[in-house]
């Protein structure tokens, strides 16, 4: 597969999407104002496509820099546990019927309290895995995972039957949206990554050599994964507390676009960002032409591409 | 370089105590399996925090900026290892630029002349355009050892560099070695006898913890045989163990 085919088929399910769903769009009248078309079109559809593309896109990078960071393709914020731990922190905000704090989401600040918590307590068990056990590493985050699952079902059997609801549909990840406020929260937490993933692209190359190669040449390197993992871990805390979790975007992109690209991570940041962004709008376009009556959850049809993707991994790393 | 009273923690354990030696030009280092000697070189690149002192020009290394640094001192691992790749020979010699380049700027043309420069004073320009993973142990070595050199530091750690090599890239590796003596202090940290008798350097050997140098006849036979607890020989001016 090469670039040109990759981009050409992301970009015609992109361009599907507008029109992918329940309600056709009327042509003719999509361009008066007011109509039905028209409006289905700029509340419905149009947050929707931005904000698969945002959530794709940051889903991507942050899957390129955990990889990047821990040097091994199956580490992601979402094998690792950061997104149960998001997850499980909105839960609880959602149980406790909380809305605002300090003029903040509730659900957002607790989504992003998870999946900080989570990444320092990563930091501090890893420090009691020798260096050759990195792998190790991913099996604290599936015990934490399966710690958080446990957890979340303990609210389940708190909950009554509307909370339960709510938190189950949330644990499936959607994309379904009116208006644009979640897109520009999303945007700007994704922007930040972004840049600073840009701005830090030479000291992140030097990462994905090696920690001892990067202080060699001078990188602070502690302190750069903190400012890595801390921003990182903003970014999903408030992406899954808005989209619920949706799974391996972070896993199969990285992978996909290093294959496509066969260049070094510098030159990855904008490419992963794109690809990602294309591919789970892509995704959302299908499980729209797909569905009958009820849509099916994003989270879900992710899951049940990258499940497998995960096995061939694993397969393939044992392999070479 | 001047060390005084260097202690070195490994895991909260006492890796090296009370080291003390000065480096006036070259250097190597000596030790059996696991005595501390890539320890005592990863303190000496500021990678490990130490107790005691390790003073380098006028400053001391732990109080020196990780960039002011790097552009002192040069580090050439025995083996290349990177998760990355995907990395051109030539875009990885250019990481050597990075303590010398503006924060935030690309790399300039001068920092890319100056990875030519390094390739064809090494004679590996026809790497430059190969990814690492297609690399042998040979080239790798000296892709490593270009790395530093584009760094331009003063001081080059050479940590068992000839290890993963063949006679024949051992062989090269020490003709660029000779070259470099000339113009770059350098330490050597080695298993390699007859290497290191051949450099014929001041010889720093650990051993329980401690250091002791010997500024020259470290290498006799008695003396060697001693320091390593085997017998070695000496046949017609080759130094060798003594298998029994």
């Amino acid at each position: 597969m090469n670039k040109l085919y990759l981009w050409l088929v992301l970009l015609i399910l992109a361009l599907l999407s507008p029109f992918a769903g329940t309600a056709t769009l009327d042509f003719g009248t999509i361009f008066e104002a007011n109509s039905l078309s028209q409006r289905i079109f700029l509340e419905l559809r149009l947050p929707r496509i931005l904000l698969a593309f945002v959530v794709g896109g940051t889903l991507g990078l942050a899957g390129l820099l955990f990889q990047t960071l821990f040097r091994n393709s199956l580490m992601t914020p979402f094998t690792l546990g950061v997104s149960g731990g998001a997850v499980l922190g909105a839960g609880i905000a959602i149980k406790l019927g909380l809305t605002l704090i300090f003029g903040i989401s509730a659900v957002s600040l607790f989504g992003f309290l998870g999946a900080f918590s989570t990444v320092l307590l990563l930091i501090v068990l890893s420090r009691y895995l020798k260096k050759a056990e990195q792998e190790s590493l991913l099996l604290l985050g599936i015990a934490l995972s399966f710690f958080y699952t446990s957890a979340l079902m303990v609210i389940f059997y708190l909950s009554s039957f509307t909370e339960t609801a709510t938190i189950m549909r949330f644990t499936m990840g959607s994309l379904s949206v009116v208006g644009y406020e979640s897109v520009l929260t999303i945007s700007l937490f994704s922007a930040l990554l972004l840049a600073l993933l840009y701005f830090k692209r030479f000291e992140l190359q030097l990462l994905s050599i090696s920690d001892e190669q990067a202080s060699l040449k001078g990188v602070n390197t502690k302190q750069l994964t903190y400012l890595f993992l801390g921003v990182s871990s903003l970014a999903i805390g408030v992406l899954v507390s808005l989209t619920g979790p949706i799974g391996f975007i972070g896993l199969i992109i990285p992978h996909m676009v290093r294959k496509v690209y066969q260049r070094p991570v510098s030159s990855l940041i904008f490419p992963v960002f794109f690809v990602g962004g294309f591919f789970l709008l892509a995704c959302d376009t299908l499980t729209r032409v797909i569905s009958i009556g009820s849509e099916i959850p994003i989270g879900v049809v992710t899951a049940l591409i990258g499940g497998p993707f995960f096995i061939y991994l694993i397969i393939s790393k044992q392999s070479s | 370089m001047i060390v005084k009273n260097l202690n070195v923690s490994y895991d909260d354990t006492t890796v090296l105590e009370n080291i003390n030696f000065t480096i006036k030009e070259h250097l190597c280092i000596l030790g059996s399996n696991g005595s501390g000697k890539s320890t005592l070189a990863k303190a000496l690149c500021g990678l490990l925090p130490y107790e005691g002192s390790i003073q380098l020009e006028v400053y001391e290394l732990s109080e020196l900026p990780p960039i002011e640094r790097a552009k002192r001192v040069a580090y050439i691992p025995s083996k290349m290892e990177s998760f990355e790749q995907f990395t051109t020979v030539e875009e990885f010699v250019l990481l050597g630029r990075y303590p010398h380049k503006a924060s935030f700027k690309n790399y300039s043309i001068e920092d890319k002349n100056i990875v030519r420069e390094v390739l064809s004073e090494l004679s590996i320009n026809e790497l430059a355009p190969l990814r690492l993973h297609s690399l042998s142990s040979g080239q790798q070595q000296l892709v490593l050892i270009a790395q530093a050199l584009a760094q331009k530091s003063t001081l080059l750690i050479f940590d068992e560099p000839t290890s993963n090599l063949d006679p024949k890239n051992t062989a090269l590796f020490v003709k660029e070695l000779q070259k470099l003596r000339e113009s770059f202090t350098t330490i050597l940290i080695t298993h390699d006898i007859q290497l290191a008798a051949y450099l014929n350097d001041p010889v720093l050997f650990i051993q329980d913890k401690n250091a002791k140098l010997y500024e020259e006849d470290f290498f006799k036979t008695d003396r060697l045989s001693q320091a390593y607890g085997i017998n070695f020989k000496n046949e017609n001016g080759l130094l060798g163990i003594h298998y029994e």
